[in-house]
């Protein structure tokens, strides 16, 4: 199944290698998958109410935690491995301590349901994407469970949200990728005309990897705001899906609808590698910071370590 | 052994027995008798067993609690109050239960809620029931086993021993006891599946061929159970009518109703049908609380199901197959009992037909081959010539009357017809002689009027096809404009007709406008040219308006004000002829200098084809990168580490209120700072001058009061003890230096105004404050020049005194007083570290100039010293500015001078056209309440000094 082209991507081949492990414990779909800031760990979230701490190498299962009252649809880690942010179906942001796997604080605000939650830099600000067309901005440091900061020029559902040392980025619905400068102070829209499902940075920050719901990833240059490439061939239409870039940002990663992972060059945009993961969606690809190491997670309550 | 118990060793627990039991009550009751001879504290309260207990309030009274009272050691406490604002009071449902032992509750047994054997359908009540019977029975009756017997021993058989051994041996619930063939066959051809399965399985993708076998068998499962379960199944466990309804038991809704019953019926089974398929797909393993409600977030949206659910369907299987029997037994009701039945697959099917194709060279309007009068009333063949009469009166006559005829119409044709009948004259008119002739005359007018107006009858028409046009007509019907890019052409002349056209027949009313070809901005859509040209026509001469326009029905009103908005810009345009310039050049730049062209609602097929090509256009276009100013909050930046672009500068929206404020003191900032530099300029010859010292105490009077505000603006906002705090340590020290003890009324009040600007400008002034900082440049004067100008002034107007060595007194004097509470201030400054820088810097921005200039004598310059050092000075100088400021502080030997002279200059201010009415209003209400403030000040000097000793 592997086309030529493939080599150190990892992924089902005919001699060895391929899957690694299978992380199997939730009840139901898992929605989101996350390598912790080294990729050690990995935590995943599903529609169970929980959310697992992995070792993915071992593999084993380390704690969950369940707190949430509705599905937990994105989950971010510290830098310092030390706290969790969550959010979900039940439109509050959980901050958990990740030792003692309590809550520490909830933060209130969305509207409806919360699509995805990045940490600062800093980890003292937690940014999330909602439902509700908004953005908004929570401290952490602050007792205060309200937003610092609401962004509401979205006209659509805000699908993901990733931060850099300076900005906000956040792709929604409407078809926009919104770039907010918070030292220049200034807002870049880019219009892709197609709703964005899921938006992710290049290692090198320069770009930015847009998964579209016309079953496209479009990759932007951030500081012109041209497209530079298309990636087609899976089916990416209705569901909340991630894509990512590997780390050496030589090819383009993203699940399929229909089960399969699609491995594109970056450059020529060829599909590079695909294979069936998983027999139903797959709901997140999350790659290893370091190493040809990924992880996928499906609707079918399983998520599943790839190495080389 | 009631009396030997000591002597023996006694290993194990002695099982009770009753004499035993009825032993220890007995003496339980001795020992209630000895009791009552001991004294109260040393009795102990037992029950009837002898077990030591409380008594339940019922059965034991008074005998239970502390000394056999119903209270405690600590005596009777009543419920703690929790106060129901904060945390309510959780109210506790008491019942008769809370006050019962459990051997009360035990007598009350009876009146406890149970089920009746009437409705036990279960039959576990009635279980549970028997036990309780077979115990009583067991305490009457001895037993080998005293005591009742322990559940663990005796349990409720849930299966018979036969159902056991047969589901040992392979029986399952539902299935007939004899072995059936189809059934080993099928067990034998599973095995076999699995044994080549097992055989088959790839050591590289095992997961896959694990998929692959798991789906095969999924798929192959439903028929298998169909047909070979179908046979063997025995006695298919199912209530016929189980009860799902919400009536009551033997309830019938539908006794007179029958045929309702049937359609429910049908209803319940299609939508449990339906049911498996669609809605009952929630994520698998939990449910949600009780308090949300089901709704779509707990739909399961991955329909296509998990690996598990299949892994599943081998353990659901009998239950399945009960299912199956269900459906199939409802589907056979419903068959027979409902005369119609609804039929899988229908013949009928909705056609559909395509929209049909119009020709490529269709027109849309119709052309006559001649004009429409000839066609409507010459139909036939012109009639012959015929030789005109001999009579010349009757040929002139036949002339006259066929032209009449020709011009007027029928009417007249049969008006003379009746003439005719009694005037021979006539007699033509009817077939009498010359009728022929008449025929022919008739034609002939007839003709020469058609020739003539045939130009007045196209137009007359065309107009009238004005009215619903192609365009109109597709407008109405929804039709999509045909591609005209080969009739473009001829439309645009069509186009050019209809607008002639309308201009004519304006024209033959109204003096015409004069537009000609080139000035036709809406050309490309004849009904909005029309409408303009109408506009036109009101707009110069006030030619009626229609009653009902016919296009603006379709128009809303927004679309008809943008459209006269749009008219109004076009025939402002045509005025100064440079509407044929611009339309000398390409269509598409007026396409792009009138974009309201792009928001009409119909569209003529060329302007189509343009909107398409711009679209492409924009579709190329994307990603399309637009931006915008954003303002992050302040927090945010500083939680990114990162420095707030927009610092200093005002917030783009804030409370109403406090925009209210800010705009107040906005004006007045501007204000003062230009009277205050005008002053500044004009201050050297003050110090000269005494006879203009009048003029320019008032001056200065109102630049004071103008300052005011702004004093307050900049001071950082405060919380209202320190800031009375503050004031009152001034007027202290004042009031040491200066021994004016009269001072303090108008300063405390003052410091009041002050702190009460400070708590309602709140935000505000700090955000003022910053952008003071950041924007106003360093040589700008500030406002608070004041106090020595202010003691200029007093010293000016005193006239014995040299100014300056007064103002240098004065200065140093006010520097000693000043000492002390510099050193409080440097508390609030290290305190408010951040606050206090900003806050200072606009100090000193304000007061570099004026401190310069004034302390030249100490030979210090503001802008030598920027260090902390310096900032407290600044702050230093800072408040006694603000000391001083206040009029009375000054010079208390003068004070009456000055006052009468301060309300000399209000009143001469409120004549002066710049009268600030806010300060006027200050000042009055100051010099009110001065006896007031009085006795506040002395309360809050006493307040200070018990601040300081409590510092």
């Amino acid at each position: 199944m592997a086309a030529s082209g493939a080599e150190g991507l990892p992924g089902r081949r005919e001699g060895g290698g391929g899957e690694a492990a299978v992380l199997r414990g939730h009840e139901g779909a898992v929605l989101a998958v996350r390598f912790n800031g080294d990729g050690n760990y990995c935590l995943s979230c599903g529609r169970d109410r929980t959310l697992r701490l992995w070792n993915p190498h071992r593999p084993a299962h380390i704690k969950t935690y369940s707190s949430h009252a509705r599905e937990v649809r994105d989950v971010h880690v510290t830098t310092d491995n030390a706290k969790l942010v969550s959010c979900g179906g039940d439109r509050q942001l959980f901050y958990w301590d990740v030792s003692s796997g309590r809550v520490i604080r909830k933060f209130r605000g969305h509207d409806s349901e919360v699509n995805s939650v990045k940490f600062n830099e800093y980890n003292s600000v937690v940014v999330s994407a909602g439902y509700d067309r908004s953005v908004r901005a929570f401290d952490c440091r602050s007792q205060s469970a309200e937003p610092i900061q609401i962004v509401d020029s979205f006209q659509d559902s805000v699908m993901s949200v990733i931060l850099t040392k300076t900005e906000i980025i956040a792709g929604s619905v409407d078809g926009t990728v919104r770039t907010f400068d918070i030292r220049m102070g200034r807002e870049v829209v880019d219009n892709l005309g197609h709703p964005v499902n899921c938006i992710s940075l290049s290692n090198d920050g320069n770009c930015i990897l847009a998964s579209c719901l016309d079953s496209t990833l479009r990759l932007l240059d951030r500081s012109t705001g041209e497209l530079l490439q298309e990636y087609k061939g899976h089916t990416c239409k209705s569901f909340k899906m991630d894509c990512c870039l590997t780390n050496t940002d030589a090819h383009v990663v993203s699940g399929s609808e229909d089960g399969f992972i699609f491995f594109w060059d970056l450059v020529d945009a060829s599909v590079v590698s695909s294979f069936r993961a998983h027999s139903s969606v797959v709901t997140s690809v999350s790659y290893h910071p370091k190493d040809a190491c990924m992880l996928t997670s499906s609707v079918d309550g399983t998520v599943r370590v790839w190495k080389q | 052994m009631d009396e030997g118990d000591e002597d023996y060793v006694v290993y194990g627990t002695p099982i009770e027995r009753e004499e035993e039991t009825s032993a220890r009550k007995r003496r339980a009751i001795a020992d209630a008798g000895q009791l009552r001879a001991l004294p109260p504290w040393k009795q102990e309260v037992r029950d009837e067993e002898g077990r030591r207990r409380f008594h339940g309030a019922f059965t034991g009274g008074f005998s239970a609690g502390y000394y056999n009272t119903a209270g405690s050691k600590e005596g009777w406490t009543p419920q703690t109050f929790t106060s129901s604002r904060k945390n309510r009071a959780d109210v506790k449902q008491q019942s008769i239960y809370n006050f019962l032992d459990e051997d009360d509750i035990k007598d009350m047994g009876g009146r406890a809620l149970e089920t009746s054997m009437q409705f036990d359908t279960f039959g576990f009540t009635a279980a549970e029931l028997a036990r309780k019977e077979a115990e009583k029975e067991q305490e009457k009756r001895p037993s080998a086993i005293p005591g009742p017997v322990p559940d663990e021993i005796v349990r409720p058989a849930a299966n018979s021993i036969g159902i056991k051994l047969l589901m040992k041996m392979g029986w399952r619930q539902g299935r007939s006891i004899k072995d059936t063939h189809a059934d080993s066959l099928y067990e034998s051809r599973r095995e076999a599946r699995k044994a080549f399965l097992a055989f088959s399985r790839d050591k590289d993708g095992p997961e896959l061929a694990e998929i692959e076998s798991s789906r095969s068998e999924s798929e192959k499962y439903p028929e298998r159970s169909d047909d070979i379960f179908g046979g063997t199944k025995s006695t298919p466990v199912y209530v016929l009518n189980p009860k799902q309804d919400l009536h009551g038991l033997g309830y019938d809704p539908f006794k007179h109703a029958p045929e309702f019953r049937d359609r429910k019926r049908s209803r319940e089974s299609r939508d449990k049908d339906r049911g498996n398929n669609k809605t009952g797909k929630y994520a698998p393993g939990f449910g949600i609380g009780a308090l949300e409600e089901l709704d779509i977030e707990d739909e399961d949206i991955y329909a296509s199901g998990f690996d598990f659910e299949q892994m599943e369907v081998e353990e659901v299987e009998p239950t399945k197959m009960i299912g199956d029997s269900w459906h199939k037994l409802v589907d056979r009701k419903r068959g027979s009992m409902l005369s119609f039945k609804v039929a899988s697959n229908s013949d009928y099917v909705l056609e559909r037909f395509r929209p049909p194709v119009i020709p490529a060279d269709f027109e849309s309007r119709h052309k006559f081959p001649t004009t429409l009068e000839s066609t409507n009333k010459f139909p036939e063949l012109p009639p012959p010539e015929v030789p005109p009469p001999e009579d010349n009166n009757l040929r002139l006559l036949i002339e006259g009357s066929a032209a009449m005829v020709a011009r007027c119409g029928k009417s007249i044709e049969d008006l003379y017809k009746e003439k005719s009948k009694t005037n021979q004259l006539f007699l033509f008119l009817s077939g009498g002689e010359g009728h022929n002739y008449y025929e022919r005359k008739l034609w002939e007018q007839k003709q020469k009027r058609g020739d003539l107006g045939r130009q007045n009858n196209t137009k007359s028409m065309k107009s009238s096809d004005e009215k619903m046009n192609a365009e109109n007509r597709g407008k109405v019907l929804g039709e999509r404009p045909l591609d005209r890019s080969s009739k473009a052409s001829s439309l645009s002349v069509d186009v050019k007709e209809v607008i002639h056209l309308q201009s004519n027949l304006g024209d033959t009313f109204i003096k015409p406008v004069g537009l000609s070809e080139s000035l036709k901005p809406f050309k490309y859509d004849p009904a909005k040219q029309e409408r303009f040209e109408q506009f036109l026509r009101e707009k110069y001469h006030g030619g009626l308006r229609a009653a009902q326009p016919f296009i603006t029905n379709i128009m809303s009103e927004t679309d008809r004000a943008r459209e006269r908005l749009d008219f109004e810009a076009a025939a402002e345009a045509i005025e100064k002829g440079t509407w044929s310039k611009e339309k000398e050049t390409d269509p598409l730049s007026i396409l792009k200098d009138l974009p309201f062209i792009n928001d009409q609602r119909f569209v003529s097929s060329t302007e189509v084809e343009k909107h398409g090509v711009s679209k492409d256009e924009q579709k190329v276009i994307h990603p399309k990168r637009e931006e915008f100013e954003w303002r992050p909050s302040p927090i945010l930046c500083k939680r990114f580490d990162l420095i707030d672009p927009f610092m200093g500068k005002l917030p783009p929206v804030q409370r109403p209120r406090s925009r209210m404020d800010s705009l107040i003191f906005m004006t007045e900032t501007i204000k003062s700072s230009k009277s205050e530099e005008a002053i500044a300029s004009t201050r050297d010859s003050i110090l000269l001058s005494h006879s203009e010292s009048k003029e320019t105490e008032k001056q200065l009077i109102t630049q004071e009061t103008d300052a005011e505000p702004i004093a307050a603006d900049v001071q950082r906002p405060v919380d209202l003890y320190k800031a009375i705090f503050s004031d009152d340590s001034d007027d202290d020290d004042a009031d040491e230096g200066n021994s004016g003890h009269s001072t303090d009324p108008v300063k405390t009040n003052e410091g009041a105004n002050m702190t009460l600007n400070r708590l309602v400008a709140g935000d505000f002034l700090e955000s003022l404050g910053k952008e003071l900082g950041l924007e106003v440049p360093t040589d700008k004067p500030g406002p608070p020049d004041k106090p020595p100008n202010s003691i200029l002034v007093e010293a000016a107007s005193k006239g014995d005194i040299n100014s300056s060595s007064v103002h240098e007194k004065l200065t140093s004097q006010h520097e000693e007083f000043d000492r002390p509470m510099e050193e409080k201030h440097k508390d609030n400054i290290s305190k408010s570290a951040d606050n206090v820088v900003t806050n200072l810097s606009i100090n000193q921005n304000e007061e570099s100039k004026p401190h310069s200039r004034h302390q030249r004598s100490r030979s210090r310059t503001p802008d030598s010293d920027s260090s902390d050092d310096y900032r407290d000075k600044k702050r230093k100088t800072h408040s006694r500015r603000r000391r001083s400021r206040s009029p009375s502080t000054d010079s208390s030997s003068d004070r009456h001078r000055s006052k009468r002279n301060r309300s000399k200059a209000t009143h001469r201010k409120r004549g002066t056209t710049d009268t600030d009415s806010s300060s006027d209003h200050l000042y009055r209400d100051r010099s009110k309440s001065e006896g007031k403030s009085r006795k506040r000040s002395r309360h809050h000097k006493h307040r200070r000094k018990d601040g300081h000793k409590n510092r």
